[in-house]
């Protein structure tokens, strides 16, 4: 503004003719301005100095501040604890409340669970009960290996309901075999069936299917060696064969699991599984499993000794990719063969009346439908059946060398028949509890009608591995 | 064992091995697998012709509750490169899945488990882990690619892994990725022009989910239907949603597909709202078919339901 101003007085004293004592004024205020703005500029190149040199000094310290603390959370995440590998762990708490009429039908062993009640030891009437206080605990080894544990605690009645601690599984499992092959040794679950190998917190039901009870003992505890393999096929198909002291409780091939033993004495298991999707909403999983007890004492005594368990299972799925959260709908079920030479009142080969060996074979399984009304209710139906087969034999079928009749010393049908009804609540995902009814039709005992009220609860990284998917 | 059964087995194994090879020879193409599709998308844009690419889960499942099918396991045992979110999106699934897939090479921490949540700034990372506050991800919200800018990470992160297995493809992989990004880059600024009246827009959705998208856009969040991650809401939760809702003056809710309708629309109607239905991943509904289609679809549902609900700010 003050330079226009100056620049038009400039051009006012030329236009009137003054212009030859213009250049001396012009020259003398120009001099003048340019020492004032040489100082102003000087000026203010110090001022930017020391402004500069301010933020220098701020960024210097904030910089410092900031690296102080990020190698302070450096250092600290550098210093080691033993606890850093410590492996993932979760606790299951299982808690039953009951009534029964009627305990359940016995258990028709021999060796130590003979006699036993099937599923539970606990007697008939109301009880409440800790079933199981689980601890599980998995981590990797090392680049080849993985393990996991879980140790469980169930309160037993037999000492005073104080909950006696036992190593349910503890097994080493590959990661990095060639050919698509996992191994896995220990003591773990056997790969028999789909139930017998799920821990009790983790079935569908607040009791196993009484046939998957009366007829693998509860879980499918074996100590051994396993293989698996994954056919390389566009579709899943898995095969394992397994080789252990037992399966599940194991009471029927005559030979203690405890102790060494010649190696037709083991138990040899093997299944192979598979899986289809119908379309995108509907899928169905197909198995077969086999367990063969070549029972030593087979060469020693004139009787076939073995035992032999066949199963085959299958499970329908309908879950709406959209919705299946909640609502969808679960068909599953077992059917079980058993056939077995032992004798289980009086020890060693099992003969007919007229003192030949003979096998006898029994028939068990169960099947269930679950529907998902929403995120948090599903209602579910079971029927369960299965024969005993520790009955006094009456008569060999010559042709099949079978006992030709099923019925027992008193004449009733050794038929047990449980139908279950039962609705499980989900708050959360690590929260249940399932009320269910079981009426049981048990051909050599008292009928039974009983009620349970089941709280489960999960502490820590409970997530599902892939055998115990839904 | 018989002769004759020992000759079926040998003529079976034969089979098998005929079978299997002739899958490799279908398979000359990079096998990628990704848990969800907007992975799969923007990987074959990454990997161009060189890869065949297969989302397991599909667009309109609950990605957290996605049901361990063992068809994935042959899938995730062919595959060379596995592609997850990572932040435990897929923790209920993926890992029992990978463990009896019997492929060291996705195993996590090797190449070939590519995890795109590396480069991501993680939202919400919990300061009180405790399951009280439902089933929480302790790594902090997975969501992040509901935000464009989350999906140029994504790219980013494939292209960097893809090359790490395949370092011979580089050049293809960095030349598809600055195509890609160039794309992205030129949405972003149309969205941006695009979701100026979503800008202090206030909302309520289903599940915790809208996070990135929300911050990126400028809109509000207000709450939640679950009353906390992953669990239902009880009805004293909604009662108080309703009441926040109103003294803050929300009227868009959001409903992701897998969730019913009951509820979002029982809310929207107490408070006089519009529900709009948004899919939090590529498939979620039919019209969305990429990477690109899912923000757009998203930024115009939603000018749509605030406008009809009267909240859409001015251009």
């Amino acid at each position: 503004m003050h330079a226009r101003s100056r620049a038009l007085a400039l051009l006012i004293v030329f236009a009137f003719g003054l212009g030859p004592l213009a250049p001396a004024v012009f020259a003398e205020e120009k001099a003048s301005e340019l020492e004032n703005l040489k100082k102003q500029m000087l000026q203010m190149e110090e001022q930017f100095r020391q402004l500069q040199r301010q933020i220098d000094k701020l960024e210097t310290k904030k910089i410092q501040e900031v690296e102080a603390k990020a190698n302070a959370a450096l250092d600290a995440s550098k210093k080691t604890f033993a606890s850093q590998f410590n492996p993932a762990i979760s606790l299951g708490i299982d808690t039953i409340g009951s009534y029964k009429s009627n305990a359940q039908g016995f258990n028709p062993g021999n060796g130590p669970q003979a006699g036993a009640r099937i599923n539970n030891t606990r007697p008939a009437g109301a009880d409440f009960n800790l079933r199981s206080a689980e601890l599980f605990i998995s981590a990797d080894v090392d680049p080849f290996t993985r393990a996991y544990a879980t140790i469980n605690a169930s309160a037993d009645a037999a000492n005073n309901d104080e909950a006696t601690l036992a190593v349910e599984e503890a097994a080493i499992v590959t990661t990095r075999l060639p050919y698509n092959l996992t191994v896995r040794g220990g003591r773990f679950f056997a790969d028999f069936g789909v139930l017998p190998h799920r821990h009790d917190h983790d079935l569908p039901f607040v009791d196993r299917p009484p046939s998957i009870a009366a007829f693998v003992g509860g879980e499918a505890q074996t100590n051994g060696v396993e293989v698996s393999w994954l056919a390389p096929t566009p579709f899943f198909l898995r095969a394992s064969g397994t080789v252990g002291n037992k399966l599940g409780a194991d009471f029927r091939d005559g030979v203690s699991n405890v102790n060494s033993r010649p190696i037709k004495g083991l138990t040899y298991m093997g299944r192979l599984q598979t899986y289809f999707d119908i379309n995108d909403d509907n899928n169905v999983e197909l198995g077969g499993s086999i367990a063969e007890a070549p029972n030593a004492e087979d060469v020693t005594n004139t009787g076939r000794f073995e035992r032999r368990l066949v199963g085959m299972d299958f499970k329908y799925r309908w879950y709406p990719l959209g919705y299946g959260v909640r609502q969808s709908l679960t068909i599953a079920g077992e059917l079980l063969h058993d056939i077995g030479g032992a004798d289980p009142v009086n020890g060693g080969p099992r003969r007919d009346i007229f003192g030949n060996p003979v096998r006898q074979g029994a028939w068990g399984g169960y099947v269930y439908a679950e529907y998902r009304l929403s995120k948090q209710w599903r209602p579910g139906f079971r029927f369960d059946y299965f024969q005993l087969q520790s009955e006094p034999l009456l008569v060999t079928n010559p042709f099949t060398g079978l006992p030709a009749s099923t019925l027992n010393a008193t004449g009733h049908r050794t038929d047990n028949r449980t139908w279950t009804a039962y609705l499980t609540w989900f708050p959360s995902e690590f929260q249940r509890l399932r009320l269910q009814y079981n009426r049981s039709d048990r051909g050599n005992a008292q009928d039974a009608n009983e009620f349970f009220l089941q709280w489960t609860a999960f502490l820590g990284s409970h997530s599902h591995g892939f055998s115990e998917r839904e | 064992m018989t002769l004759v059964w020992r000759n079926r087995l040998w003529g079976l194994a034969f089979a098998l091995a005929l079978f299997s090879s002739s899958m490799a020879r279908a398979e000359e193409k990079i096998y990628v697998v990704t848990t969800l599709p907007d992975l799969a998308d923007i990987a074959a844009r990454v990997g161009g012709d060189l890869i065949t690419v297969e989302s397991l889960a599909k667009g309109i499942e609950d990605p957290h509750g996605v049901p361990i099918k063992p068809s994935f396991v042959p899938k995730l045992n062919r595959a060379q490169v596995l592609v997850i979110m990572g932040l435990e999106y897929e923790h209920s699934w993926i890992p029992a899945l990978v463990s009896e897939a019997r492929n060291p090479k996705i195993l996590k921490g090797n190449i070939g488990y590519i995890d795109v949540s590396l480069k991501v700034t993680p939202k919400e990372v919990p300061t009180d882990l405790s399951r009280a506050k439902g089933e929480l991800h302790p790594a902090g919200n997975p969501h992040f690619n509901l935000d464009p800018e989350g999906g140029r990470l994504i790219a980013q992160t494939i292209a960097e892994g893809l090359t790490l297995n395949f370092p011979q493809h580089r050049a293809t992989f960095e030349a598809n990725l600055k195509a890609f990004l160039a794309q992205l880059d030129a949405k972003i600024q149309e969205w941006k022009v695009m979701a100026r009246p979503l800008s202090g827009v206030k909302f309520v959705s289903y599940h915790q989910d809208f996070t990135y998208f929300a911050d990126r856009f400028g809109m509000e969040y207000v709450g939640t239907i679950e009353l906390k991650p992953g669990i239902e809401p009880t009805a004293g939760h909604l009662v108080e949603l309703v009441q926040n809702m109103k003294t803050e003056g929300v009227k868009v809710v959001i409903r992701e597909p897998h969730f019913s309708e009951k509820v979002p629309s029982q809310i929207a109607a107490q408070v006089g709202g519009k529900v709009v239905k948004l899919p939090i991943m590529v498939g979620g509904v039919p019209e969305v078919k990429t990477y690109f289609d899912l923000i757009e679809y998203n930024i115009r549902e939603l000018l749509k339901a605030a406008q009809a609900a009267g909240v859409a700010g001015k251009v």
